[in-house]
């Protein structure tokens, strides 16, 4: 629907693997930098004063 | 088609006397053209009212929600699953309806014949595979085959899944159809490609919510749109809120939509948001091999849990 | 303050999954890249499609759901 699928991620990690959490935080990171900023969805609030 | 109506008529009026229901769901004659109303019957006199033409495209399983009484009511193909749906989700009791079944070939698509003339229609009768209308500026005569509704156009289930009198024989069903020509077409866009599409699909809307209340489907007794604290989704226009309430409303009918078409039937921008159900429809197909529906006793896919459910989008 | 753009990525964790793991990184003194804001939620099932649309519509970068 117009979302990069790279934005949007899954994943599961016991509550005893911060080894593969440390790993996934990296990749997701990694992934949503690679595709710059996000400007599609956003909804622009007015400003104000 | 037009023939129904006398069984149906006879088949509603027998129910009523005999008591067998308390009240019968049909049409009856709206007071614009193609645009036929429901009609709840509770006496026999009242069937007189009902009618049965090319423009009943209102999906009937909407007024069952929670009714308390034995109804019966008058369901197409895609009306009989909406009601197999009420029925699995326990919204209406099976034993509480008398199903009167209505073969279908298909209802007319109201924005494509009003898009054929410039002024507005003021009668449209129909005679077999044609239909004629009249409109300020004169008086035509079309092929009904060729302004089906696009979810008829394309429709695999014509006869009732579930009845407990025919108002007519079975009709041939489709076969060899392309359900989902134009999702594929969708599906192979970029992503910057997709955004311009729905953009412009969904520039027009008015967020009336026609199509929430049309839908047989949308019965939560307070729509996540309603809802203010939290407010999940604005209430303007914004692109984004108007987005963002048709993105939710077709996850809301995912594995449950049996595209009736009565979203887009009572949409007057003529949005045609059904491409977002049909591909939440695809992809229920795909993953779970799941139509929704067909039958009484088999539990929904988002309900049930499977060793072998699809898990790859999962890291 | 640097000026480059860092993306904004929320996060959203079981708190019996993820969110375990991730204060077991925590404790356990790992590092991992600072753009995540975590939101806990009591299971994953309490995850629905509105929470990733909202997160979005508010200027998130990327959402990560987690259980």
């Amino acid at each position: 629907m117009g979302i990069e699928p790279g934005r949007l991620h899954f994943s599961w990690i016991s509550s005893a693997e911060a080894t593969k959490f440390v790993d996934v935080v990296t990749q997701v990171t990694d992934a949503v930098r690679a595709l710059g900023p996000h400007e599609n969805f956003v909804k622009h609030m007015p400003k104000v004063a | 088609m037009v023939g129904y109506i006398d069984k149906i008529k006879e088949i509603s009026e027998r129910l009523l006397k005999e008591g067998t229901v308390e009240m019968v769901i049909g049409f009856q004659k709206g007071t614009l053209p193609m645009m036929n109303t429901p009609c709840f019957a509770k006496t026999p006199e009242d069937v007189g009212n009902f009618v049965w033409d090319s423009h009943c495209g209102i999906n009937l399983a909407n007024y069952l929600t929670d009714r308390k009484e034995k109804i019966g009511v008058i369901a197409k193909g895609c009306d009989s699953r909406s009601i197999v749906t009420h029925i699995t989700e326990n919204k209406i009791k099976r034993e509480q309806i008398f199903v009167i079944g209505a073969p279908c070939k298909g209802m007319m698509d109201r924005h494509k014949i009003a898009s054929l003339f410039e002024t507005e229609i003021r009668s449209v009768a129909e005679n077999d595979g044609k239909l004629i209308v009249t409109a300020g500026d004169g008086e035509k005569t079309l092929e009904k085959a060729d302004l089906l509704q696009k979810n008829c156009a394309v429709c695999a289930h014509r006869n009732p899944v579930i009845h407990d009198e025919l108002a007519a024989d079975p009709v041939e069903d489709q076969k060899d159809v392309d359900r989902y020509a134009d999702v594929r077409e969708i599906e192979t866009m970029p992503p910057a490609e997709k955004w311009d599409y729905f953009d412009d699909l969904f520039s027009a809307c008015i967020r009336c919510y026609a199509c929430r209340n049309a839908c047989p489907l949308c019965y939560c007794p307070t729509c996540f749109v309603d809802e203010s604290q939290p407010q999940w989704v604005g209430k303007s226009t914004d692109p984004i809120d108007t987005k963002t309430f048709h993105f939710l409303r077709a996850y809301h009918c995912a594995g449950r939509c049996t595209d009736c078409g009565s979203c887009e039937r009572a949409c007057p921008m003529g949005i045609n948001m059904r491409m977002l159900t049909k591909k939440l429809e695809k992809d229920c197909i795909d993953a779970f091999g799941w139509e929704p529906g067909l039958d009484l006793n088999q539990r929904p896919p988002l309900d049930t849990y499977k060793m072998d459910d699809p898990e790859d989008f999962i890291k | 303050m640097s000026t480059e753009w860092e993306p904004k990525i929320v996060a959203f964790f079981c708190n019996w999954c993820t969110y375990g793991a991730a204060d077991l990184a925590g404790v356990s003194r790992m590092q991992y890249p600072p753009n995540i804001r975590a939101i806990r939620i009591p299971c994953a099932g309490r995850m629905s499609p509105k929470f990733i649309l909202a997160a979005f519509r508010n200027g998130a970068d990327g959402v990560w759901v987690s259980g």
